[in-house]
Parts: C-alpha cells; sequence; structure tokens
C-alpha cells in the first residue's frame, strides 16, 4: 500500500522557495495595509529628521544643550533598536518558513540565509540613517574645513559617518545573532543595551541642566577631523566584517529549537505590529515575561477602607494592582519614559513642531494607562469570573478604570512638569499649571486605556471560516480608541501644541476628562468595548 | 532525565525506553510534560540532566537527523496563500531524494478525507481538516520515527479509528511511533504502549493492550 518514493536530485533552498513564491498568492489588503505602514512612516520620519538633517546645511542652528540631547538620543534610540531586535530574534523566520523549512534535511545555512541577509540590510540601513543623524546633530559644532563661516558639512564626512554607523550597528545586531542561543549572553547583551540607553539619558539631563558638560561634549564635536571620521569608518567595518564571518559560521549549526520559538514570536509581533494590534503585542511580552516563575500566593483584599461599597468588584480590579506591584521594573521604565517627550522636544523637534510632542505625550499617557489594564484585556470577552463574584459589569469597569487613570494621570503630570523644566513650554503664567493639566488629562485618557484593552486581541492570521471577528471592524476600534484619547486630552494637546496654558484650560481639561471617562463608562459595557 | 523551564522542573525523572516499530502513547494530565517530552526527543529542548538518545544517537539537529524524524506539533502554521495540496508538494520537495516508504500525496489527500478540499487554502478549513493536512504532511514524507504531539486533537471519532490504522501500518513498515495524547482509546486502537507520565516520572511501566 505504501509506495516506494521516487530518487531525485537534491533539494536546493533557492528552488523551494521559488516554488513557494510561484503559488502564493497575497490578498490585496496585504499588499495595502504594508504600502500604507511604509508611506505612513516615511512621511513620519521625514517630518521627524527633516529639523536635524537640516542642520548639515548650516540651517536650523543649534545651541549645546541641544546638540548634547541630540547624540543622547540618537545613542539611546541605536540601544533601544538592538534591544527591540532582540525580543525579535533577532534572526527569525517566518512562522510558516520554520513550520516548513526548518526541521528539514534542508541545508540550514541556505535555510537561514535569507533571513540573515535581511537582518544585515536592516542594521545597515537603520545604522547608516543613525550615523548620519548623530553627525546632525554635532553639524553646529564641528570645526568644518571650508573654514569659517561655510557650514555645510562636506559629503566625505557625510559618507564615512554613514559607514560608520552602518557598520556598528550592524556590528552589534550580527552579535546579538551570535548570542541568540545563550541565553546567559542575551541577558548581558540586553543589560549592555540598558546601561547604554540609562547612560545616554543621564548625559542628555546633565547636558540640559550643567553648561560645564554640554561645553566639553560640543568641544569633543569640534575636536573631530576627517581623519577621525575614516579611522570610525574603518573599525566599523571590520567589526561589522568580523561579526558577519562568525555569524556565516555559525548558521549551518543554528539550534532549530531556538530558531523555532524566536520565529513563532517574531512572527506574531510583526503581525500584530502590521495590524496596530497593542493588546495582542503586550499580551505575548506578559506572557514571555510570567512563563517559568513561581509567584508567592498572597491574599485578596477582604474590603475597602476608603471605598468599602466598591466591595467585590474591585477586588476584581485588584489583580491589576498585584500585578503592577510584582513587576516594579514596569514602573521604573514608565518614570523614565516620562522623559522622552522632553528629550524629543528638545533634541528634534522644537516649538516648530508642537504637535510632535503633543502626539508623544497622548502615546506615552496611554501606554502608561495600558499598564494598569492586563487583567481587563485577559477576560473582558468572558463574564464566567465577574458572575462568579456577582459583580455588576458596570461596577467591575469602574473599579478597573482607577489604576489606569492613576497611571495615565501620574505619567501625564511628569512628562510635562519636565516640559515645563526644560523650558520646552515657556508659555504659562504659572509653570506649576503644566504638571497640573497632566492631573486633569489623565483620568480621560484612561478611558482610551481601557477602549484599547477591552478590544480583542485578535490575530489576523487565524482569520478563516471560524473567526469570531473580522479585521476591519477590528482597525476601525483601533482607531476608535485613539480618538477618544485625543478628544479626552484634546485641551491639553491644544496648549501644548500652542506652548500657552490659562487657568481656564485646566477647567476645560477637567471638565472633558469627567465627560469622557464617565461617558465611556456608562456606554463601555452596552456597546462591548 | 530532567528537564525544566526556568526554575520550573516539568520532567523530574523520566526513564523511558521504546524499541524500534513500536506504537508508544505517552498520556498524563495537562502540563505532565508531554509536549515537552516529545521536544526533548526532537532535539528542541535540551534536558537539564541526563541524556537523550534518538535511532543510536542523540538528537543532532543536522540534515541526517530531519530526514529520519518527523514532528508534528499542537500549534501548526501555513503558508497563508498555498493550498493543501501545494503544502503536501512542498513536502516531497523538502526531503529530495525521496528514499524509503512513504505515500504519494494525492493518495494521501483521498486517505485522509481532503479530495474535495485540496485545493483550497488551509485558512478556509475547518480545524479538523487542517489537522489532517499536519498528519497528511508528516507521512507524505519517508521517516523513521514519528513524533505526534495530540494527534486526535479536532478529529472526528471514525477519522482516529482510520488514524490508528494508518499508524499502525506506519509501524508495520518498521518505523516507530511516540504520540502525546489524551484519548486512551485511539491509544488502544493504534496498539500503542501507554506511558503515564504523573508528577515529572513515568509513574507506571505500560504494557500493551
Amino acid at each position: 500500500m505504501i509506495a516506494p518514493a521516487v530518487a531525485a536530485g537534491p533539494p536546493r533552498v533557492t528552488a523551494i522557495r521559488s516554488f513557494i513564491r510561484r503559488r502564493r498568492r497575497r490578498p490585496w489588503y496585504d499588499w495595502y495595509s504594508t504600502g500604507f505602514a511604509v508611506v505612513l512612516a516615511v512621511i513620519l520620519l521625514w517630518d521627524l529628521l527633516a529639523q536635524p538633517f537640516g542642520r548639515l546645511s548650516g540651517s536650523g542652528g543649534a545651541d549645546q544643550a541641544q546638540a548634547v540631547a541630540g547624540a543622547a538620543l540618537v545613542l539611546g534610540a541605536a540601544a533601544g533598536l538592538l534591544v527591540l531586535a532582540q525580543a525579535l530574534g533577532p534572526l527569525a523566520l517566518s512562522p510558516a518558513d520554520a513550520a516548513w523549512l526548518l526541521l528539514t534535511p534542508l541545508d540550514r545555512r541556505d535555510v537561514l540565509r535569507r533571513p540573515a541577509a535581511a537582518t544585515a540590510g536592516i542594521a545597515v540601513a537603520a545604522g547608516g540613517v543613525l550615523g548620519v543623524l548623530a553627525l546632525a546633530m554635532a553639524g553646529p559644532f564641528l570645526r568644518l574645513p571650508n573654514g569659517p563661516g561655510a557650514h555645510r558639512v562636506p559629503s566625505a564626512w557625510l559618507l564615512l559617518s554613514a559607514v560608520g554607523g552602518a557598520g556598528f550597528f550592524a556590528a552589534a545586531m550580527l552579535a546579538e545573532v551570535l548570542a541568540q542561543p545563550w541565553p546567559r549572553w542575551r541577558f548581558r547583551l540586553r543589560a549592555a543595551g540598558a546601561a547604554v540607553g540609562v547612560g545616554a539619558t543621564v548625559g542628555a539631563v546633565a547636558g540640559e541642566r550643567w553648561d560645564v558638560v554640554s561645553r566639553a561634549i560640543t568641544d569633543g564635536f569640534a575636536r573631530l577631523e576627517v581623519g577621525s571620521f575614516g579611522l570610525i569608518a574603518i573599525v566599523a567595518v571590520a567589526a561589522a566584517c568580523t561579526a558577519a564571518l562568525l555569524v556565516r559560521r555559525m548558521l549551518p549549526h543554528f539550534p532549530a529549537g531556538v530558531m523555532r520559538a524566536g520565529s513563532a514570536r517574531a512572527g506574531t509581533v510583526l503581525l500584530a505590529a502590521a495590524f496596530l494590534n497593542v493588546p495582542l503585542l503586550t499580551w505575548i511580552a506578559e506572557d514571555s515575561h510570567w512563563r517559568g516563575r513561581w509567584l508567592h500566593s498572597r491574599p485578596w483584599p477582604r474590603r475597602l477602607a476608603f471605598a468599602p461599597r466598591l466591595g467585590p468588584a474591585f477586588v476584581l480590579a485588584w489583580a491589576d494592582w498585584r500585578r503592577l506591584g510584582r513587576r516594579p521594573a514596569v514602573l521604573a521604565a514608565l518614570a523614565v519614559s516620562a522623559l522622552a517627550p522632553a528629550l524629543a522636544g528638545a533634541a528634534f523637534t522644537g516649538r516648530a513642531h508642537g504637535w510632535v510632542t503633543a502626539a508623544v505625550l497622548l502615546a506615552g499617557a496611554m501606554a502608561a494607562g495600558t499598564q494598569g489594564t492586563t487583567a481587563t484585556r485577559r477576560d473582558t470577552n468572558d463574564p464566567a469570573l465577574r458572575r462568579l463574584l456577582g459583580v455588576d459589569a458596570e461596577a467591575a469597569l469602574a473599579a478597573r478604570a482607577v489604576l489606569p487613570a492613576l497611571l495615565g494621570t501620574a505619567w501625564l503630570a511628569v512628562a510635562l512638569a519636565l516640559l515645563a523644566l526644560t523650558g520646552e513650554l515657556p508659555g504659562a503664567q504659572w509653570p506649576v499649571l503644566w504638571p497640573v493639566l497632566g492631573l486633569a488629562a489623565g483620568p480621560g485618557v484612561a478611558a482610551a486605556a481601557l477602549r484599547v484593552a477591552r478590544t480583542a486581541p485578535v490575530n489576523p492570521a487565524d482569520q478563516g471560516p471560524d473567526a469570531a471577528v473580522t479585521a476591519p471592524p477590528w482597525l476601525l476600534t483601533r482607531a476608535g480608541s485613539v480618538l477618544l484619547g485625543v478628544v479626552a486630552a484634546w485641551p491639553t494637546l491644544r496648549a501644548v501644541y500652542a506652548g500657552h496654558v490659562h487657568a481656564s484650560t485646566f477647567g476645560a481639561q477637567v471638565a472633558v476628562s469627567a465627560v469622557v471617562l464617565g461617558g465611556y463608562l456608562m456606554l463601555a459595557v452596552r456597546s462591548g468595548y | 532525565m530532567r528537564v525544566g523551564y526556568g526554575s520550573f522542573a516539568v520532567l523530574e525523572d523520566v526513564d523511558l525506553t521504546v524499541a524500534g516499530g513500536e506504537i508508544v502513547a505517552v498520556t498524563g494530565v495537562n502540563g505532565a510534560g508531554k509536549s515537552t517530552l516529545l521536544s526533548c526527543l526532537a532535539g528542541l529542548h535540551r534536558p537539564a540532566a541526563g541524556t537523550v538518545t534518538v535511532l543510536g544517537g542523540p538528537p543532532r539537529d543536522d540534515a541526517a537527523f530531519w530526514r529520519a524524524v518527523a514532528l508534528v506539533a499542537d500549534e501548526p502554521t501555513w503558508y497563508p496563500g498555498l493550498s493543501l495540496r501545494e503544502h503536501l508538494e512542498l513536502v516531497r520537495l523538502t526531503h529530495e531524494p525521496v528514499r524509503g516508504w512513504c505515500r504519494p500525496a494525492g493518495e494521501l489527500i483521498d486517505v485522509f478525507g481532503l479530495a474535495g478540499r485540496a485545493d483550497a487554502v488551509p485558512t478556509d478549513l475547518s480545524s479538523g481538516q487542517r489537522q489532517r493536512l499536519s498528519l497528511a504532511a508528516a507521512l507524505a514524507r519517508p521517516s523513521r520515527l514519528l513524533l505526534l504531539d495530540e494527534p486526535e486533537q479536532s478529529l472526528d471519532p471514525g477519522f482516529r479509528k482510520e488514524l490508528a490504522g494508518l499508524l499502525r501500518e506506519y509501524a508495520g513498515h518498521g518505523g516507530t511511533v511516540i504520540m502525546a495524547t489524551h484519548d486512551l482509546d485511539f491509544a488502544a486502537a493504534a496498539g500503542a504502549r501507554p506511558v503515564l507520565i504523573s508528577e515529572g516520572r513515568v509513574a507506571t511501566p505500560g504494557t500493551a493492550p
């Protein structure tokens, strides 16, 4: 019954990939979503980077503190990208390739060659941009060979900076590939990335605060010559080539187990990112964090002195408080991230681009609020637990709104205070009004965070005959959540954009927050979102 | 062997020998470590202590090893735009030159009751049909060891019996099957030796039913 198979030539990965490519049918919305994301990214990046790149041609001069903050932000961005790459792999196949090509007799190096080349290519492109950006930050303080009065940075410097950035970043990324199968080395590289990020942040704050620091750094920029750039580029290229050779030698023995786990994670993450599915991303991150951990049991609170009427509803909400208490690093990261709007404002955008600062504030406040909605996200569509505890849906949602409101409020207040302190928000009669405005906007933004959490973390790959939710309405609900956040924080965002705040702004923000949060709590249970 | 995730030990002390041509059904409650055991046998997870010997040596994770071992995991993934028939063609292509016993793809499509859906993409299939495709893919290429993680899931009772017959046929040609399962009737129909894993250990040595 079982037929003897026919022998043929040895399989080649290129032929197999060609077989898949020829037969694969991609739906129109795949191309649409990819194209839309690329166009949007190019527009946003161009607008964000136009001002710092302008410094290369002598326009848009910067003061010392701005240059230091800019350089720190470039370093921080590089470190952040490396940590992100590690979370994604950095070497990863598509989940389908991992399932159908990896556990086969195919040559492992051939199977992994394409993702390795893609990783290196992305690293070279990102590193090149970062290298030029670093040069742009230092631009106004460079001693140019054209003599005094000439501010245009020579093309050779530009090229060497791009090569240097690309080389070092590619070397770092390939080092992460080499460390991928070894948890201890992965941890060390992650710690090194975090240390660079923290160091850059501290340097930026010190440069902002003390002239002596910013002067010392910009004096260092002035000592750079074409020879220095050449040396940096040569060292970077040598480092990248060495790392590439080591990776090439490693590929045939790259463990399938590591690649399979990384590919499944990376595939889901990329899919979630492509569809702006934030809850799915945080869901994955949560699962990765808690896997393999032993937790000590703690009793549930019996009754809360300050809110006895909330009773069992607050017990339901307590899960998020406990989870956050067990993850102090999340709180620390939130505290540090409150510096981001000030740094972005100081280094990149300036007052001419107040909308970027406003957008960063809104995104940060929503992200902070989302950290208090994990349990809401998990059981939002499963009322069994609520029924078991005999908790009313409205009361449960109200109790669950407290933590995201507190987190969003605290984050906004700190971020606005830092923006005011660094002089990015000068137009207030009383500067203390800025953080107070954050206190008023936070509860409103919590409604948006809750809405993000309460929309199901749909995996678009699972769309099929038995899928409960289809992608388009789900994408609309995500846009609706962002719109809710914009409405809830509108007086604050408008004040940040304009750079002026009055006592009346505070009153308007209190009213808008109360209406948005109250209205959301009343309508959310009925609408299901 | 001893296997764990972080500080959590899944398998404490597992000692198991499976002969060539034998079918073994590893059973146990959820979280007992059945899938972890299969991962160790496939070389995808390294035990903290002890040794694993598969087909006369440690799992080597190389071309020769994957020519001899087929794994059906519990969470299958697909190429979104490739049809069911094209997935089976792909399996053949990745295992060329095909030397050994295996069923032709066309015959497997009939045997697995997928003839009417052969040109459909997996996302248009029901979960049971997708599970049939996973199993058909494992049998569309020659192998000496078949590792199956809950092969009976989503399958109707009638097809479970047919699958049991297919596994017996595979073992009859010298292949070894080790599967994690909760369905003891299915295991018995396949003539499998049951092995119960409890609290990280092989609780009772199984005997042939």
